[in-house]
C-alpha cells in the first residue's frame, strides 16, 4: 500500500525519460503556477478588505461576529466529519451518503420538534424536549446508517474501490429523492426554543445565544468520542480494524461488528449535528445534507482524515474559512456579494489540501490510520 | 432443512412487502396510478405485485449450501413463492390496518404521500375486509408465479420473463409506437387500447409471443453477435451473460454463434441489419412526431455526455463528478461566442466579449476551449486517485457551477439570470430551425452522435485506447511498461472534455437561453448513471443507459418526480447485482469478473456460473 512511494518513483521514472513532452515537468509548472496565484490573490484580498476597514463599515466587532457564527458552523462540521472520518478509517471508503443522514435525523426530529413546539412543551421544559429531539434525531441517523451498510455497503466491502463509491452516490441521491417522496420537498421551518432565541452580548460583540451552545455541545460530543476510541475497549477493536482489518479478524475481533458500531457512532454523531444544525438556520428540507456533507468531508481531508481531532481541527478551520473568508478575501477586491463565492473557498481549500498535502493537517503521508 | 427455507421465504417476503410500502410512501403508487399497462391494470396494480414476484423468484434462486448447489423442484418453487407472497401481503396489510387505525389525517402530516386515494388502491376499490382478502390472496398467487418461474427450465423461464418484460416495455413506450403505427397507416387498435390507452389483452399476448419466442429461438443474441464482432476473438471466452440486455445471467455458452442459416452469410446479414437500423434512426422523428423527438434531442445531448465521461471513467478509469462543468464550458461559451444576450433586470445586455460568431465556427473554439479546461483540471490531480480524484473534481464541478452563476462573473456569464437569444444554428441555404423544430434539432443531435461514437470506437481499439486500459487496470504497471501516465490522463480529461462540451453547445442551441439551474452536480450523475447502467467502457452500453435512462423518464411524465430516485437505485443495483452493466465491454466484465474470483466475499458467486476462465493475475478496473 505504499502509493506514495511509488508515486514517487513514478515520477521519478517519467522524468528520467526523453519524450519530448515527458521530459516537461507539467504538474510543477502548474503547481508553481497555482502557488504564487493563490498567495497573491489571498495575501491581496486581505490586504485590500483590511485596508478598506478603516473607512468602510467593517469594524472590529463585524469580524468577531463573523468568528463566532463560523466557529458554530464549524462545530457542525466537525460532527459531520467525524463520520465520515470514522469510516474511511475503517473500510476506506468515503460515506457519500453520510450528508443524507445527517439530513434524515435533522428530518426525523422535526416533527417532533414541530408538534413540542405546537404542545407548548418545547417552552415549558426546553432541556428536556432538546434531550428527546436529539435522541430522536441519533436514532433516526443511527437506522439509516446501520441499514445502508447492511444493504448497500456490506456486500461490496471487497469490490474495487470505486464500486462501493459510486454506490454510495446512489444512496446519497437515492436517500435525498425517498425524503422528498415520502415528506414533501419544501423545506420547514423548525423551532426554536424561547429559550435558546434572541442574541446575547459579551462586551461589544452580539451573537445568537444558539451559537455557543452548539459550540459547547459539539466539543462535549467529541471529547466524548476521542475517549471511546481512545480508552474503550471496542474503541481498541476500532483501531485494529482500522491498521489491518484481515490480522484484526484473525485475532479473534468481529469484523462486521465492529463495522456496524462505527456506522452507529457516525449516525449517533451526524444525528446530533442535524438537530444542532437545524436549530442554527432554523429550517430542515430533504436537499440540506448535500452541501454540508461535502463541507464536511472538505473538513475531514483538512484535518486528516481518519484522525478524530483531526476532523475537530479540520471543521473549525472550514466553518471559519466559509463565514469569515468570502469577506475577508473577496469584498477588498470589490467582488459583488462575495457570500455567493462561499462555495469557491470551501471547494478551493478541499482541491489544495489534496493537491499540496493529502494526508491533511494531522494525518501522516497518506492517511493510513486512526 | 425445510424450516430453513421457510423462514428465509417469510423474510424475504417481509422485505418484498416493506418495498411495497415504500413505493406506497413515497407516492409512486399513487402517481402511477394513472399510466395504464394492459386491459384495466395499471402501472400502479404492478408495483404492488411485481416486488412480490421478484421475492418468489429470489427464495427459489439455486443457492450453494455447504459448497453444493441446490435447486428447487418446481413444486417447491410454488410452495416457496407461495410462502414468500403470504408474508409480503401480509405486511402490506398491516400497514394499511395501522394507518386506516390511526387515521389517514393524522399520518398524512407526517408522510404527506398518504392519502384517501391511496388507500383506495391498496384496497383494489373495495371494503377493507374483502380487500384484505384479495390482497393476500393475489400476492401469494404472484409470488408462486415468481417461484415456480424461478424454478422452471432456462428454455422455459428465460421466454416467459422477456415476455413479460416486453408488454410492460411495449405498454410504456405507447408514446412512441402509436405514433409511427399512424404515421404508416398501420390499425393498431388491436394493441393499444383507444379507451385506457393501455395494451389490449390481445396486444399484450401478441407483444408477449413475440418476444418469447425471439428469446427462445435466440435472434436477439445471434443479431448482437452477427453486428458487434468480437474484437477479441482468441482472448474472450463466450459470453455466458450473452449480449442482449434481456439475457438472464448463468446461460450455457452461445452454441448459435453461426447464423440463421446456411443460405446467407453473416456480412449480408450484418449489411442488411444495419441498413435497416440506419433507416429507422433516419426517418424516426417523422414516424414518432415533435413532443418525442425533442426527447430524444434531449437524448442524443446525454449520449454525447455519457460518451465524453465514459472515455476519463470508462476507458480511463478517472472516476470525475465535476463533469458537468464541460457541459457549463460548452453551452456558455457557444453562447457568448454566437451573439448570446445576458439577461439583466432591465433587459438584454450584450456580454463582454460578445462576439456574433457563426454556431459552425465557435464550435470548434467551444471545444478547444473545453480541451483546454479539460489540461487545467486534469493537471493539479494528476498524482490523486480513486475516490479522492472523485471528489475533488466534484469540487471542480461546483467551483464551475458558482462561478457561471455568481454576481461577480455576471457581465460575462449573465449571473443567476442567465443567458438568452443564443443562435439557432442556421445552415446556410438550407431551410430548418433547430430551435423550432425538435425533428430537425433531432439531426443535428445525430450527427454529432454519430462523430462521438466513433471518435470513442476508434479510441477505444487505438494505441491511446489501449494505454488507457493499462492505466486502468493498474497505473504502476502502466508507468513501468513505458506509458506515459500524465500524458494519457490529461489527453482523457481533454477529450471526455471536448466531448461533453459539443452536448453543452448544443443544449444552449436547442433551448436558445441558459440559467444557471441547469447545471447542477445532477448533470454529472445523471451521466455517471447513463454509462454505469449500460456498462463502463461499453459504447452500446452508453446508447442503451441514454435511451433508458433520459428517454424513459421524459416519456412517462409520470415518472418524472422520480427520476433522480430511480436514478439513485439504479446505481446501487447495478454495483451490487451487475457491476458490469447491461451491455458490458467484453474487457471490463472479464476484469471485473477475475476481481470476483481473487475475493473470497464474491466467489460463490462463481459457483453457480457454469463458465470458469483461467485466471489470470491482473488488477481491478475500477481501483
Amino acid at each position: 500500500m505504499s502509493n506514495e512511494e511509488g508515486e514517487v518513483q513514478a515520477e521519478v521514472a517519467s522524468d528520467q525519460r526523453l519524450g519530448r513532452f515527458e521530459r516537461l515537468p507539467v504538474r510543477r509548472i502548474v503547481l508553481t503556477l497555482l502557488t504564487v496565484t493563490i498567495v497573491v490573490a489571498v495575501g491581496g484580498g486581505i490586504f485590500k478588505t483590511l485596508t478598506l476597514t478603516g473607512v468602510d463599515h467593517l469594524g472590529w466587532t463585524f469580524w468577531a461576529n463573523l468568528l463566532v457564527i463560523g466557529l458554530a458552523l464549524g462545530s457542525v462540521y466537525a460532527l459531520i466529519a467525524l463520520g465520515y472520518t470514522l469510516v474511511y478509517g475503517i473500510l476506506r471508503m468515503i460515506n457519500f451518503a453520510h450528508g443524507e443522514i445527517f439530513m434524515a435525523g435533522a428530518f426525523g426530529s422535526f416533527f417532533f420538534a414541530a408538534a413540542y413546539a405546537k404542545s407548548g412543551f418545547l417552552n415549558a421544559h426546553p432541556w428536556l424536549a432538546l434531550a428527546i429531539l436529539f435522541l430522536v434525531a441519533m436514532g433516526v441517523s443511527t437506522g439509516i446508517a446501520v441499514l445502508l451498510e447492511r444493504v448497500a455497503y456490506r456486500p461490496l466491502r471487497n469490490a474495487p474501490r470505486l464500486v462501493p463509491l459510486i454506490t454510495a452516490i446512489g444512496a446519497s441521491l437515492f436517500l435525498q429523492n425517498s425524503f422528498q417522496g415520502f415528506f414533501g420537498s419544501q423545506t420547514r421551518g423548525y423551532p426554536r426554543p424561547s429559550l435558546l432565541d434572541g442574541t446575547i452580548k459579551l462586551g461589544r460583540v452580539s451573537f445568537d445565544k444558539i451559537d455557543p451552545v452548539v459550540i459547547a455541545t459539539a466539543i462535549v460530543v467529541m471529547i466524548g468520542l476521542q475517549f471511546f476510541v481512545k480508552r474503550t475497549k471496542t474503541g481498541k477493536a476500532m483501531r485494529a480494524v482500522a491498521q489491518d482489518r484481515e490480522i484484526a479478524s484473525l485475532m479473534g475481533i468481529d469484523v462486521d461488528r465492529v463495522v456496524v458500531t462505527t456506522f452507529v457512532l457516525g449516525g449517533m454523531l451526524a444525528g446530533i449535528a442535524g438537530v444542532l444544525y437545524a436549530l442554527t438556520f432554523g429550517q430542515v428540507g430533504a436537499t440540506m445534507g448535500f452541501l454540508p456533507g461535502i463541507a464536511a468531508f472538505t473538513a475531514a481531508v483538512l484535518g486528516g482524515i481518519g484522525s478524530v481531532p483531526g476532523a475537530a481541527i479540520g471543521g473549525l478551520i472550514l466553518g471559519v474559512a466559509e463565514s469569515v473568508g468570502p469577506y475577508l478575501l473577496l469584498s477588498g477586491i470589490n467582488v459583488p456579494s462575495p457570500f455567493e463565492l462561499k462555495g469557491v473557498i470551501t471547494f478551493s481549500i478541499l482541491v489544495l489540501v489534496l493537491i499540496f498535502r493529502p494526508g491533511g493537517i494531522l494525518g501522516t503521508g497518506e492517511a493510513e490510520k486512526v | 432443512m425445510a424450516r430453513l427455507l421457510i423462514r428465509t421465504a417469510a423474510w424475504t417476503g417481509a422485505i418484498a412487502g416493506l418495498v411495497i410500502v415504500y413505493l406506497a410512501m413515497v407516492g409512486m403508487i399513487e402517481r402511477l396510478d394513472t399510466l395504464p399497462i394492459i386491459g384495466t391494470v395499471g402501472m400502479d396494480t404492478i408495483l404492488i405485485f411485481v416486488p412480490a414476484a421478484v421475492g418468489g423468484w429470489v427464495v427459489t434462486r439455486p443457492r450453494v449450501v455447504a459448497g453444493e448447489r441446490r435447486t428447487a423442484t418446481p413444486g417447491a418453487g410454488v410452495a416457496l413463492g407461495a410462502a414468500e407472497g403470504l408474508a409480503a401481503g401480509a405486511v402490506v396489510e398491516l400497514g394499511v390496518v395501522l394507518v386506516s387505525a390511526m387515521g389517514i389525517e393524522t399520518v398524512r402530516q407526517v408522510f404527506s404521500a398518504v392519502s384517501p386515494s391511496l388507500i383506495e388502491i391498496l384496497r383494489f376499490h373495495m371494503a377493507s375486509v374483502p380487500a384484505a382478502l384479495v390482497l393476500l390472496v393475489a400476492t401469494t398467487v404472484v409470488g408462486a408465479l415468481g417461484g415456480l418461474l424461478s424454478a422452471l427450465p432456462r428454455s422455459v423461464r428465460g421466454p416467459v420473463a422477456t415476455g413479460a418484460a416486453a408488454i410492460l416495455v411495449v405498454a410504456l413506450l405507447r408514446q412512441v409506437i402509436a405514433p409511427a403505427f399512424d404515421q404508416m397507416k398501420i390499425e393498431r387498435d388491436w394493441l393499444y387500447s383507444p379507451i385506457t390507452l393501455g395494451l389490449t389483452w390481445i396486444g399484450g399476448l401478441v407483444m408477449f409471443v413475440l418476444a418469447a419466442a425471439t428469446v427462445r429461438l435466440r435472434v436477439g443474441h445471434r443479431l448482437a453477435t452477427i453486428l458487434v464482432p468480437s474484437r477479441y476473438p482468441s482472448a474472450a471466452p463466450p459470453e455466458p451473460e450473452g449480449l442482449t440486455a434481456e439475457a438472464d445471467g448463468e446461460g450455457p455458452p452461445a452454441e448459435g454463434r453461426d447464423a440463421f442459416g446456411a443460405g446467407i452469410s453473416r456480412r449480408g446479414i450484418a449489411i442488411i441489419a444495419w441498413c435497416v437500423i440506419a433507416v429507422i434512426v433516419g426517418v424516426l422523428p417523422y414516424l414518432v412526431g415533435p413532443v418525442v423527438s425533442r426527447i430524444l434531442g434531449t437524448v442524443g445531448i446525454f449520449l454525447l455526455l455519457g460518451l465524453g465521461l465514459n472515455i476519463v471513467v470508462g476507458f480511463a478509469g478517472l472516476l470525475d463528478l465535476g463533469y458537468v462543468a464541460f457541459f457549463a464550458v460548452g453551452a456558455y461559451f457557444t453562447a457568448i461566442l454566437t451573439g448570446g444576450q445576458r439577461v439583466t433586470f432591465t433587459g438584454y445586455e450584450a456580454p463582454t466579449f460578445g462576439l456574433h460568431l457563426s454556431f459552425y465556427v465557435a464550435l470548434p473554439i467551444v471545444v478547444a476551449v473545453a480541451a483546454f479546461v479539460g489540461l487545467v483540471i486534469g493537471a493539479p490531480v494528476l498524482r490523486l486517485r480513486g475516490d479522492y480524484l472523485a471528489i475533488v473534481t466534484l469540487g471542480f464541478g461546483e467551483i464551475a457551477r458558482v462561478i457561471f452563476g455568481s454576481t461577480w462573473a455576471q457581465n460575462l456569464f449573465g449571473g443567476s439570470l442567465g443567458m438568452s437569444s443564443i443562435t439557432a444554428a442556421e445552415l446556410p441555404g438550407v431551410n430548418v430551425n433547430f430551435q423550432s423544430d425538435p425533428r430537425h434539432f433531432y439531426f443535428l443531435v445525430l450527427v454529432f452522435c454519430l462523430l462521438a461514437v466513433f471518435v470513442s470506437w476508434r479510441l477505444q481499439g487505438s494505441r491511446v485506447g489501449r494505454a488507457w486500459n493499462a492505466m486502468r487496470e493498474d497505473e504502476q504497471v502502466a508507468d513501468a511498461m513505458g506509458i506515459s501516465t500524465t500524458r494519457f490522463k490529461l489527453l482523457a480529461f481533454a477529450m471526455g472534455g471536448a466531448i461533453g462540451s459539443i452536448g453543452g453547445a448544443l443544449f444552449a442551441v436547442s433551448l436558445g437561453s441558459l440559467t444557471i439551474a441547469s447545471f447542477q452536480i445532477l448533470v454529472s450523475i445523471t451521466a455517471l448513471s447513463v454509462i454505469i447502467l449500460g456498462g463502463l467502457g461499453s459504447i452500446p452500453g452508453v446508447v442503451v443507459g441514454a435511451l433508458v435512462l433520459i428517454g424513459l423518464p421524459g416519456l412517462l411524465t409520470q415518472f418524472a418526480d422520480y427520476r433522480l430516485l430511480i436514478y439513485g437505485a439504479v446505481l446501487i443495483a447495478i454495483m451490487l447485482l451487475r457491476p458490469q452493466g447491461l451491455v458490458p465491454n467484453v474487457r471490463v466484465s472479464r476484469e471485473l469478473r477475475e476481481d470476483e474470483r481473487s475475493q473470497d466475499q464474491w466467489a460463490k458467486h462463481l459457483l453457480e456460473q457454469d463458465a470458469v476462465d483461467a485466471p489470470e493475475p491482473t488488477g481491478g478496473a475500477l481501483t
